[in-house]
């Protein structure tokens, strides 16, 4: 009988094996037990999250130290202060916070926030996001300068100069203004966060990362110390809408303290090549272009834009891709099609969640929908911006300061040292 | 701070060398944590292994204890790699630290290069150069749009273009968008997507089954029955029982002439049990369903046959005597791979999918409720095709694929006998002596509207996306607004109406219990154009095909044709 | 001329002002748009255990190493078995903590006599890598008291979590700050 109570179990097991493979609902297998000895069930901790409050001491922080790079860079001229500032953020908002909370991601979840109504926005990201856009409109790029712990890691470690050939530096450039515009087509349709998901140095904050993450990181820390800041320049997608709100900005800092002397010591001081030279002949030279040739390339701006838009319409439904949902839908159709049975992973997690393929099929139609809906917007967007963009270059520019263009510049004061006029304070 | 240059020197040393130290610690911990995310500390093979052994053999002590060591060193091996994880990470930190300070101090220290660019850029050429840039960019763009507007919009369908072309077809009225109505084929009960409404034109309105005016052929129905003909190419099928024999008859639709019979009980499972009904029902009410290889057939005592378009068996089902105060009832139809059978019966209510080619049964959903008499409708709102079943007392929706129930909404109850109705976007549904639902379909749907001034009793309502038609059992017609409910026009003829009204060629066909088809304009204001009598009692609804209308009456099939 | 570059001058501060003013509505203006689409508490990630098919992925996917999913025992649904399939690898032959009897790979599963014959399971969450294998295990032959929790003190509270990324039955979604634990026992389907 001893033995046979031994066994039991497996028998029972074995019944129930059975019987999990019929029934799907979980049972309670086995009674609960009732204990004699006055047993109580152990008391388990369940921990939180750093509570609300500390966010807005994020922002709090936040505010503090865009004031005091803006003051640095502005009222003190102060390079070094800049630096400690740098390392100041670093610290904190690199190395403490784990550089999540960020606002270079927050332009994701406020896409997700502005279109889908089931999604609320945390305070603080919306707060992370709007705060160093209005610094950029009253002091310029601050953020870049000395808060963001993206920026101050590369700040740090970018020791040598490389200059990188306009044309190459044009092109490049560019890549931010699409990562930005797909960044926020993706989340505006609940597909991915991209910012997120490919931010090379949050791995190094929270020292531990998947190591594709930590190699790109890697990389780009490697290739930043010889072309400073390559995240910022060629990827970084707040960096865009920074950029456009500080070509407005109130205040902004100068290369000079006082009066321009032309010395062109400054010209080679910007690792960004965002001094732009001054042309004090170009007046006097160069009679100023006609409203009428103004005109035919003011047109082609919407060209470009229009053109952008429509050939993002047609590609949207090749982007949806990216949408997990859209893409199962289209890997279960194949697979119909192909009649095979699907294996992938998600392809069986779907079919044993017990949703219909249309139910699918309909989900992906809708999503497609919004991609459709959406993308044309980014096109318009990517449009104006290249077009605008060039429109610009190709405009007299008559300045007779060397002065940063402040759209690009980041207000590093690298550029402070090189100029030759002092003014003691 | 400035430096000296042996200062410098030994910075940079000592940078190189904690540069160093970060890139191997960088390199192991990558490693570890490779090892960490991927790798189980028991799935080595050699636990494994061991471990088989052991099971083998219990009792030995020995293999135990190598288990036991192995299991020892694999973890050990792991939670070092964790450690290391843990502990590399603040060394990569300290030496990478190391490096920066010391790389700032040489950095720092090293005066400005005062160095001129060697010449100042033409801006002027430059401008020149942007451009030419601007305006290529913009034909490039251009040339990009307009090539992918032709090369990718063509393969992705934008969503709903399917209905919009439809809607651009003009002639063909919007309805579900599953099964367009078709002007050859009219495979279902009450036709292509068993909605009621039937393509093509040129229908003659005017004839006389007994002076034989505009009719093309007639014949004797082989047994009686109560089914509706339908039609695939040349062929038309009915089903008939009587004297022992039930069947389905394959006649050519052009000259009358029987092509074959197949028989519905000659298969090992068939019951041949006649079930009570009601005395005018019998065995042969169900009417079949058409595809382009087969024909399907139920009869009242259950069995379920396929033949092919030849006439050669195919597979024979038997599902249960259905038990019914009336009789069994629910015509066939077919969604893609699968035909649909809704099964009524005391003991029993289901919806069941079979597989076409094998008759293998796909899946059976339970239904809930009391049996009825009602014939499941193939319908397709928002994109999703579903199988809308008029049961009693709910109104459920199907997914035609696998059976799983979509929406099931309070709908009517009584004598459920009349299938529901549907255009793109409700689902009409009654019964006799109780109401006339109009309901918006879906988990969350609800009645648009309902009436029950009218009730149809056998008949079922006919919709289009402006208009619900039905003809009732007291020999009324009406006509509502489909989405208001307000009632367009009312009439009332002689005699009771069982046959469907149809909508076709833009007039609604009415086909009375005497024999008589009335012919109306399908809109909101009442025209008769005409009424023709067959010259004897009718209750199967009839077929419309290329020009030509089919009616089985109670003793002969007529083909009715102007040409 | 200088009357010209004066033009000029009030031209481009006006072309600036307007920019910014253009630039700082919006901006501005967001909080009021989204004003009841924002969330002051927040939201963390969370398994729902009644979705989780216990795939493994929550180990391998985290960018926590290891990851801050742990199991956890629901202990009023626990049968307190001797032979416990989350505690105890398949065909294990006898009911003891011997290491060729554990399931574990590293061994965070405690067993404890409490009285005959009943044992309780502890998980310690300091070993515990969240491979999910005690969950398989208790779910499949058990009474699925085992289960998966993100621990939120040591989650870091992606932007969008990379296991919810890639798992396959959608398990992980937000959920409320406040309630960030999706409990077993107390929400029972």
């Amino acid at each position: 009988m001893k033995k046979f109570s031994r066994y039991a179990p497996y028998i029972i097991l074995l019944i129930m094996f059975i019987g999990h493979t019929v029934l799907y609902a979980q049972p309670q297998r086995f009674p609960r037990p009732e204990f004699e000895g006055g047993y109580t069930f152990p008391t388990h901790q369940f921990l939180y999250q750093r509570g609300p409050l500390w966010e807005y001491m994020d922002v709090a922080v936040l505010v503090i130290a865009l004031l005091a790079t803006a003051w640095m860079v502005i009222k003190k001229r102060s390079r070094q202060g800049l630096v400690w500032i740098s390392v100041f953020s670093l610290a904190y908002f690199g190395f403490y916070r784990q550089g999540c909370i960020c606002a270079i991601g927050s332009v994701q979840n406020l896409s997700l926030a502005l279109f889908n109504e089931t999604y609320a926005i945390p305070v603080s990201a919306l707060l992370f996001f709007s705060i160093p856009l209005i610094a950029a409109l009253l002091f310029g790029r601050v953020f870049c300068a000395g808060v963001c712990p993206l920026g101050a890691i590369q700040e740090l470690t970018g020791f040598r100069q490389l200059r990188i050939p306009r044309q190459v530096e044009a092109v490049l450039s560019a890549i931010p203004f699409v990562y930005l515009g797909l960044a926020v087509l993706f989340a505006a349709t609940e597909s991915q966060f991209i910012i997120c998901r490919y931010d090379p140095f949050v791995g190094f904050f929270r020292i531990d990362a998947p190591y594709t993450m930590v190699i790109f990181g890697s990389l780009l820390l490697i290739v930043g110390i010889f072309v400073n800041r390559p995240y910022c320049r060629y990827l970084c997608p707040y960096g865009v809408l920074q950029n456009i709100f500080s070509r407005f900005s109130v205040k902004h800092m100068t290369i000079t303290p006082a009066e321009c002397r032309n010395c062109r010591l400054c010209e080679s001081g910007c690792p960004y090549d965002a001094i732009l030279q001054s042309d004090p002949d170009a007046e006097t030279e160069r009679p100023a272009r006609s409203w009428k040739e103004s005109a035919i390339y003011l047109s082609v701006i919407p060209v470009i834009a229009i053109g952008l838009a429509v050939l993002l319409y047609n590609i949207s439904p090749s982007l949806a891709v990216v949408n997990d949902n859209v893409k199962l839908a289209r890997e279960i159709r194949l697979e119909k099609n192909e009649g095979i049975k699907a294996v992938s992973k998600n392809a069986v997690a779907f079919y044993e969640s017990g949703k219909t393929e249309d139910e699918l099929f309909a989900e992906e139609q809708k999503i497609t929908g919004r991609f459709r809906k959406g993308a044309p917007w980014v096109g318009l967007f990517l449009g104006l911006s290249l077009g605008i963009g060039l429109f610009r270059l190709t405009a007299r520019s008559v300045r007779k300061d060397y002065e940063p263009d402040r759209g690009r510049c980041y207000s590093c004061a690298k550029c402070m040292k090189f100029c030759p006029v002092k003014i003691n304070n | 701070m400035k430096f000296s240059e042996k200062e410098i020197r030994i910075f940079n040393g000592i940078s190189l060398v904690a540069g160093i130290f970060t890139v191997v610690i960088a390199i192991t911990m990558v490693l570890s944590l490779v090892q960490l995310k991927t790798i189980d500390p028991l799935a080595n093979p050699a636990i494994q292994i061991v471990k088989e052994q052991f099971d083998r053999d219990v009792n030995n002590k020995d293999l135990a204890e190598q288990v036991r060591a192995m299991d020892l060193m694999a973890r050990k091996a792991y939670f070092s790699s964790r450690w290391q994880v843990e502990t590399g990470s603040y060394l990569l930190l300290a030496g990478a630290l190391v490096f920066v300070v010391l790389q700032r101090l040489v950095a720092g220290s090293e005066k400005p290069a005062k160095s001129f660019r060697p010449d100042k850029p033409d801006i002027d050429a430059d401008r020149v150069k942007n451009r030419r840039f601007l305006l290529i960019s913009a034909g490039a763009v251009t040339l990009l749009a307009v090539i992918s507007s032709f090369v990718l919009r063509s393969e992705l369908p934008s969503p709903g273009s399917s209905e919009a072309k439809s809607d651009s077809a003009g002639k063909k009225v919007a309805t579900s968008g599953i099964n367009m109505p078709d002007e050859v084929n009219y495979p279902f009960f009450r036709g292509e997507g068993s909605s009621g409404i039937s393509a093509g034109e040129g229908f003659p309105v005017e004839w006389d089954g007994q002076e034989g005016r505009n009719i093309k052929w007639k014949i004797a129905n082989p047994k009686p029955g109560q089914s509706s003909p339908v039609i695939w190419g040349d062929k038309l099928f009915i089903t008939g029982a009587g004297d022992g024999e039930i069947a389905v008859y394959c006649i050519d639709k052009n000259t009358g002439e029987l092509l074959w019979k197949g028989s519905g009980k000659d298969f090992p499972e068939a019951s041949s049990e006649e079930p009570e009904s009601d005395a005018e029902a019998g065995m042969a009410v169900p009417t079949p369903a058409l595809n382009e290889d087969y024909v399907f057939a139920m009869f009242g005592n259950g069995n379920l046959v396929c033949y092919d378009h030849d006439g050669k068996f195919q597979w024979g089902k038997h599902l249960g005597v259905p038990q019914s105060s009336y009789g069994y009832s629910a015509s066939l139809v077919i969604y893609e791979k699968l035909l649909l059978v809704q099964y009524d019966s005391q003991d029993k209510l289901s919806l069941s999918g079979f597989d076409l080619k094998s008759g293998e049964m796909k899946w059976e959903t339970p239904r809930p409720g009391r049996p009825v008499n009602s014939s499941p409708v193939l319908a397709s709102f928002n994109g999703v095709p579903q199988l809308i079943v008029n049961g009693n007392p709910g109104v459920s929706a199907y997914d035609p694929v696998n059976g799983k129930e979509l929406w099931t909404l309070p709908g009517v109850s009584g004598d459920v006998a009349a299938s529901a109705a549907v255009n793109s976007s409700l689902v009409y549904v009654v019964a006799d002596y109780f109401k006339l639902v109009a309901l918006k379909p879906g988990k969350t749907g609800s009645a648009a509207w309902e009436d029950n001034s009218f009730t149809a009793d056998v008949s079922s309502p006919v919709a289009n996306d402006n208009f619900l038609f039905m003809t009732t059992g007291n020999g009324d017609a009406v006509c509502y607004n489909a989405q208001t409910g307000d009632t367009l026009w009312t009439t009332y003829f002689d005699n009771p109406f069982y046959a469907s009204p149809v909508i076709c060629d833009n007039k609604l066909w009415m086909l009375d219990r005497s024999g008589i088809m009335y012919i109306a304009e399908a809109e909101g204001k009442l025209k008769i154009i005409s009424k023709s009598p067959v010259g004897e009692h009718t209750d199967a609804s009839p077929a419309f095909s290329e020009g030509k209308i089919y009616i089985r009456g109670k003793q002969n099939l007529y083909c009715i044709s102007s040409k | 001329m200088d009357e010209n570059k004066n033009n000029r001058e009030s031209r481009r501060d006006f072309v600036k002002a307007a920019g910014r003013i253009l630039l700082a509505a919006p901006v501005l203006a967001l909080p009021v748009i989204l004003a009841k689409r924002t969330d002051v508490k927040g939201f963390v990630w969370q398994i729902d255990p009644f979705k989780c098919t216990s795939c493994e992925l929550c180990k391998s996917s985290c960018v926590m190493t290891p990851s801050a999913v742990k199991c956890m025992n629901a202990f009023p649904m626990c049968g307190y078995c001797d032979f416990c399939p989350g505690y105890l690898r398949q065909g294990a032959k006898t009911f003891n903590t011997a290491a060729e009897n554990q399931l574990c790979p590293v061994g965070a599963i405690k067993r404890k006599f409490v009285e005959e014959p009943y044992f309780e399971y502890t998980i310690d969450e300091k070993l515990c890598d969240g491979c999910s294998k005690c969950v398989k295990g208790c779910y499949d032959f058990g009474n699925g008291s085992l289960y998966l929790q993100i621990m939120h003190n040591l989650c870091v509270n992606c932007n969008q979590c990379a296991i919810a990324r890639v798992c396959p039955s959608d398990a992980i979604s937000r959920v409320p700050a406040e309630d960030p634990y999706i409990r077993k026992e107390i929400k029972k389907l």
